[in-house]
Order: C-alpha cells, then sequence, then structure tokens
C-alpha cells in the first residue's frame, strides 16, 4: 500500500468513525444515566435521515450539491437544526411513553420495548417511504477535496469529521460545565441521592434522551450528505457498530464512546482494505469479544466513575 | 415453519371442488397461472413489470372452455427478495389446486429455494428472469431435483450466465478495448457465479483481474474498497449482483471517489428502468452524465414483434416494457398452448411443456426447452446508458459464443 492510499483510507476511516462516534454517543449517554441499552437507537438515526430527506428533497426541492458557499451554509445549518430538533423530540416521545414507567421494572421490561420501539419506527417508515433505497440530495460536492501529498482529500470528509468533534466538544462542555449537565451526571451516579437534593429526574432524564437523539438525528444528515442515499435498514447496522463502539469504549463514558467510534471505522476500513469486506463485522465482533473477556470496563470504561 | 401440508391441501381442495363443480355447470372452468415474483419496495422495479408480462398476455390469449386468472405472490420482504419467502409461496401455490403452472421467480437464490418444491410437488415452474447457471446444470441441479431427477419442473426462457458473463467479458475486452478489470460481486447465488464467469471469461480473453471483492448486502460503504482498487489502476469495473444490494450505491460512490470515468458493466440485475423510476439502478447511480455504464440482459430484445407488444403494452399500463416483460409474456404463452393441448391437469402439463420435442410460438419467437430445462435461444442484449434520454440504450443482441 503507498502512502497515498494509506493516507486516503485513514480519512476514509475518520469519516466513518466520526459517524459512528455520533451515533454511539447516544447510546451510552442513555446507559449512563438509566442503565438501558436503548436498542431503538439505531432507528432513531434512520429517522433521521429520512426526515432530512424530506426536509432537503420535498421541502426545499434540492437535487444535487449549492455551490454558493452562504446558501451551503444556511441550507446545512436548517437541515441540522431541523433535524436534531425533530429527532431530539422523538427521543423524549420514545423515553415517556415506551421507557419511563418500566424504570424500576425488571432490566428484560424495557430492553424488549426498546426493540418494540426499533420495530415500530422501521415499520413507520416503511409505509411512509416504502421499503426501497431513495436518493438523498448530497449538498456539498462529494467529488470536491484538495491534495495532501499524493492523498486527495474530499471536502465532505472534512466537514463530517469537524462536525462530529465539534458536536462532541460541545457535549463535553455542556455535560461538565453547565448546571444542567451536572444534574444529568449526579442522576447518572445515584439517582435517590440526586431527586432528594432536589434534581428533577423526569426533566434530567428526557434532556439526556432530547441530546442523544439529536445527535443521532445530525447523523442522520451526515448518512444523506455523505452516501447520497438512505434505507429504513440502516438503523440495524450503523446502531449495531455504534453500540459496539459504545461498550468498546466502556459503555457510560462519552469520550470513550467517541474513541470507540473512531476504532471500528479504522478496522473497518483497513479489513476493506486488505480485501476482506465482508469480514469486517465478524473482525469488529470478535475485537468486541476480546475486549470484553479482557478489559469487562472497555478501553476508558473506569469503575463507577463519572458517567453520562 | 411448521404446518400440516396434508390437512391445508385437503381444505383447499375441499373448497376448490366445491367452487368447480358449481362452476363447470355454469360456464368456462376457473384455473390459475401462480406468479412468483419480487414485487414490492426496492423490487418493484424488477417483478411489476414483469408481472405485466403475464397479465397482458392472458388478457390477449384465449383458451376455449377456460377462464385464466392468476395467483400472486410477492417474494420480497423488506424490500429485497427473499429465498425463504419464495419457497412459502411455492409451498401456497401448491396446495391451491386450481393453480396449474407458476411464473417465476425473479432471482436466481430465490429459485434455488424454489426448485427442490416445485420438484417434489410436479408442479411447473417458468422463470423470465432467472439466469443463474447452475439451476439447471450439473451437480447443484442434480441436487436441487432430487425427488424427481427424471421429472424437470423448472423451465426458463432466458439464456444462462455462462452466456451472459462471455457476453460482459465481451464488452470490456473487445468494445472497450479494456485489459485491466476490477470485479465486485454481492455474494449472491447470481451476483458471484455471474462474476466468476465473467473472471474466467476475461482472463481467458488476455485481461487480467486486478482486484476482486465480495460485498453482500450488509455494505453499503464502498468508500474504502474503492480506494484500495483504484491505486491497482483499473480501467473498467464489473459490478456481479443486483441493485438492490448494491449496485446503484457501488456506482454513485464510484463517482464520490473519482473513479466516475471509468466503465462500469453489469448483468441483468441492474437492468431495471430508467433513471425516473424510483430505486432503480441508474437512479440510484445518480445523473452524472456518463456514456460509460454498460449492461446486458439475457433475451433477446429485437423479439419478432417487439412493435406490436410494446404499443399494447404500454396501452395496457402507460408505461415501456420492462427488461423481462417478453420472457414473462412468453412464459403465459407456453402455459397457455399447454393448457389448450392437454388441459389443467399439473402432470400433464408438466410433461408437455418440458417435452424437448415440442416447440411454442411465442413472442421470442420458436422455442422449446433442452433436457436440463434451458430454453434453446442463447441470445444476450447488450445496452449501454444513455445520457439525454437517461435510460438504458439498446445497442445490439448476439448469442456470444457465435460471435
Amino acid at each position: 500500500m503507498d502512502v497515498g492510499t494509506l493516507t486516503q483510507q485513514l480519512v476514509n476511516a475518520l469519516t466513518l468513525g466520526a459517524i459512528y462516534a455520533l451515533i454511539a454517543l447516544g447510546y451510552t449517554m442513555v446507559y449512563g444515566i438509566i442503565e438501558l441499552i436503548n436498542f431503538a437507537h439505531g432507528d432513531v438515526f434512520m429517522v433521521g435521515s429520512f426526515v432530512s430527506l424530506w426536509l432537503l428533497a420535498d421541502f426545499f426541492g434540492l437535487r444535487g450539491p449549492i455551490n454558493n458557499l452562504p446558501e451551503l451554509a444556511a441550507v446545512l445549518t436548517a437541515a441540522f437544526l431541523f433535524s436534531m430538533v425533530v429527532m431530539g423530540l422523538v427521543g423524549v416521545i420514545i423515553e415517556r411513553f415506551a421507557y419511563r414507567r418500566l424504570r424500576n421494572a425488571p432490566r428484560l421490561a424495557p430492553l424488549i420495548t426498546a426493540i418494540g420501539v426499533s420495530f415500530i419506527l422501521q415499520n413507520l417508515i416503511q409505509i411512509w417511504r416504502g421499503p426501497a433505497q431513495l436518493n438523498s440530495p448530497q449538498l456539498i460536492d462529494v467529488q470536491a477535496g484538495f491534495y495532501v501529498g499524493a492523498a486527495f482529500v474530499r471536502w465532505i470528509s472534512v466537514f463530517v469529521i469537524s462536525l462530529a468533534i465539534g458536536l462532541m466538544i460541545a457535549l463535553k462542555i455542556f455535560v461538565s460545565k453547565t448546571r444542567m449537565g451536572r444534574a444529568m451526571r449526579s442522576t447518572a451516579l445515584d439517582r435517590e441521592a440526586a431527586q432528594l437534593m432536589g434534581v428533577d429526574i423526569n426533566t434530567t432524564i428526557a434532556l439526556t434522551f432530547f441530546i442523544g437523539s439529536a445527535l443521532a438525528g445530525a447523523a442522520g444528515v451526515v448518512q444523506g450528505l455523505y452516501y447520497g442515499y438512505t434505507f429504513f435498514t440502516i438503523g440495524f447496522q450503523g446502531g449495531l457498530k455504534a453500540f459496539t463502539a459504545a461498550v468498546l469504549g466502556g459503555i457510560g463514558n462519552t469520550t470513550g464512546a467517541a474513541l470507540g467510534g473512531f476504532a471500528i471505522g479504522f478496522i473497518e476500513v483497513f479489513t476493506s482494505q486488505a480485501g476482506y469486506a465482508n469480514w469486517s463485522e465478524a473482525i469488529v465482533f470478535t475485537i468486541l469479544i476480546l475486549v470484553l473477556v479482557f478489559r469487562p470496563t472497555g478501553l476508558l470504561g473506569q469503575h463507577q466513575t463519572e458517567r453520562a | 415453519m411448521k404446518f400440516r401440508p396434508l390437512a391445508m391441501v385437503a381444505v383447499v381442495a375441499l373448497v376448490a371442488s366445491g367452487c368447480s363443480s358449481s362452476a363447470s355447470t355454469t360456464g368456462p372452468t376457473i384455473v390459475k397461472i401462480g406468479v412468483e415474483l419480487p414485487l414490492s419496495g426496492g423490487e418493484a422495479p424488477n417483478g411489476g413489470p414483469t408481472l405485466n408480462g403475464i397479465k397482458l398476455a392472458i388478457q390477449q390469449v384465449a383458451v376455449p372452455g377456460y377462464t385464466v386468472q392468476l395467483n400472486v405472490q410477492d417474494d420480497a420482504v423488506n424490500g429485497v427478495n427473499n429465498p425463504d419467502q419464495g419457497a412459502k409461496n411455492i409451498a401456497t401455490l401448491v396446495s391451491d389446486t386450481s393453480v396449474f403452472s407458476v411464473v417465476g421467480p425473479f432471482n436466481s437464490a430465490v429459485a434455488k429455494a424454489e426448485i427442490p418444491v416445485s420438484n417434489e410437488a410436479g408442479l411447473i415452474q417458468c422463470s423470465p428472469a432467472n439466469t443463474n447457471s447452475t439451476l439447471t446444470i450439473g451437480a447443484t441441479a442434480l441436487a436441487l431435483r432430487q425427488a424427481h431427477p427424471d421429472k424437470i419442473a423448472y423451465v426458463r426462457v432466458v439464456a444462462n450466465d455462462d452466456f451472459q458473463g462471455l457476453a460482459d467479458a465481451t464488452i470490456a475486452y473487445k468494445d472497450l478495448s479494456k485489459k485491466s478489470m476490477y470485479i465486485v460481486d454481492d455474494q449472491t447465488t447470481y451476483g458471484k457465479y455471474l462474476a466468476d464467469v465473467v473472471q474466467a471469461q476475461f482472463t481467458k480473453m488476455g485481461g487480467k483481474i486486478v482486484k476482486r471483492d465480495g460485498a453482500g448486502a450488509n455494505v453499503s460503504d464502498y468508500t474504502s474498497l474503492l480506494t484500495a482498487a483504484k491505486a491497482l489502476g483499473p480501467d473498467v469495473v464489473f459490478y456481479g449482483g443486483v441493485t438492490s444490494t448494491g449496485g446503484g450505491v457501488l456506482r454513485k460512490q464510484m463517482v464520490a471517489n473519482g473513479m466516475g470515468d471509468l466503465p462500469f458493466i453489469g448483468g441483468d440485475g441492474i437492468s431495471d428502468g430508467a433513471a425516473a423510476v424510483p430505486s432503480s439502478f441508474l437512479n440510484i447511480a445518480g445523473d452524472q452524465g456518463d456514456v460509460n455504464t454498460w449492461m446486458t440482459t439475457a433475451g433477446a430484445h429485437d423479439i419478432p414483434d417487439r412493435a406490436t407488444l410494446a404499443s399494447a403494452y404500454k396501452t395496457a399500463f402507460s408505461a415501456e416494457l420492462g427488461a423481462y416483460s417478453a420472457a414473462a409474456y412468453a412464459c403465459t404463452q407456453v402455459y397457455l398452448q399447454a393448457l389448450t393441448a392437454v388441459g389443467p391437469d399439473r402432470e400433464k402439463i408438466r410433461a408437455y411443456v418440458t417435452d424437448t420435442t415440442h416447440s411454442f410460438n411465442t413472442v421470442l419467437g420458436n422455442i422449446g426447452f433442452d433436457a436440463n430445462g434451458d430454453i434453446n435461444q442463447h441470445i444476450i442484449s447488450y445496452y449501454q446508458f444513455d445520457p439525454t434520454t437517461k435510460d438504458w440504450k439498446f445497442v445490439r443482441q448476439n448469442d456470444p459464443t457465435q460471435a
């Protein structure tokens, strides 16, 4: 493999990893606060891609790249805000109806409702848009880019990676510096004690779902921009890998989820490079099993420290 | 799946006999042709026009004494053709005693699951689109029909992939004068075998395969595969597979990764209509204005009276003929001629259709089936993407072994 190809594959891996990381954050935040594996989260990402498709293609009537920079920035901002707010609200609704009443039920019960919600979301999208691949407008010209040495780096990759990192930093600041972030951390640490200290548990948990789902909504917009299509089963695929990323990084730890996402991206890209594209999932899960056996807390997971 | 076939057959037979006794006194006997195609979601561009071919045939061709109806089954699950669903559908059709023959399936992997069922039941299937060679030839085929190895219950009106693969290799090596090929297959029965044939034939002609990747429906990001392949400098790309497992997405990502100017060749799995048809190959691949996308179908484009058929089809369905509409029409014609000759008895129909001495007058011309159930016509049609009409343009047709 020459240096140019290697560099290019590194960029591919970072881009893919950024998408996984955005989804993984939602898994890890929810687990951190209520110790629930929200299996519907992958489908929240999928619905997000359809919501952004609706806004861009059906509402704005866009078909291809926008070359006017201010216009592009305006449309992108609108798409991300819309998809993130809508999906955030969907996340809050899911929590309210499928999980809240089961908060003190045996662990298995909310897990089953999570799988149920996942099917409901997939079926709703199937009814709405049909079970077929649909084209999404790629607003950023996917062929445009610049050379770094021998490697051609596309602007869309730069955009996706910086967006993901930007959102992660914003999340980190929110959780560690704001009053609401402190409420989230204290709820994660000890729900009852937090309640006794005057933290509104329901609002805090709803907020966690809102943020996690909004990030999945952002990943949904990215799916459309980067791949140019969406399909109602992508949530399962993407969700499973993002979940693996969250566990790999140490579930409950947001920095870990981000690192796990990038790790999975690298593993997948270099398995493909080696010619074993069909084995990428097997390899990803083999690594997951090894990590769980030898380091059950994940890469960054520590015993019962800061979560959320 | 657990069910009681005997009980089901008995119930259906009871109901059917009740119906037919009352019907026979008043008019023509109602008989049914079973249809087993992928009809929903991403498969709609495949199954829809094929089903229309069957509908048109039973509208146009009358068989005295019989009213021919359809029993339509869809094998698409979540928008993708599904072999398990196909096998269930065939069992459903077997248990409907008014069904005397079946047109379908569309996909080779589905056929693999269905042939053992129809072979055991002795219900004839005619596929308008299955091209995988192992369905009729060799050890695999024998294993599929082990219930009644001597009684063929599966025929097809399209040439198999040994012919189509040769044609695809010819496009790359002779039409385009390309020497280094990158091959991606979708790991299905159809896609993998077709890619194998192309690989063998292209190498035999003197070309080189720079890389071969298998990427099933679970692969949605071809970026890293393409980056790795690009470094090896291929001058042509072949895709063995169908649109719903990623053909369109692959072509789209080739463009995004600076490989849009490389010629792209695919088999009949990407033949699913113009760019205007939602979820078709050309629609997903995106309108990139390239003329370097080629495709073959296993059957004649220039059939003896295409204009008449096309205009009747347009009147009935307000659409152009699909890639396999004429083939499905021909399957139906074969059945209706057999019905006229021997009546609706399943075994008589099966024996009549598979008799190698019989020939049938169809829209494809005079056709017959060999001892394996393969059509005796080996025509492949060649198409190229036309950026002005945003549709496939017919280039030529021939028997690639004769060309």
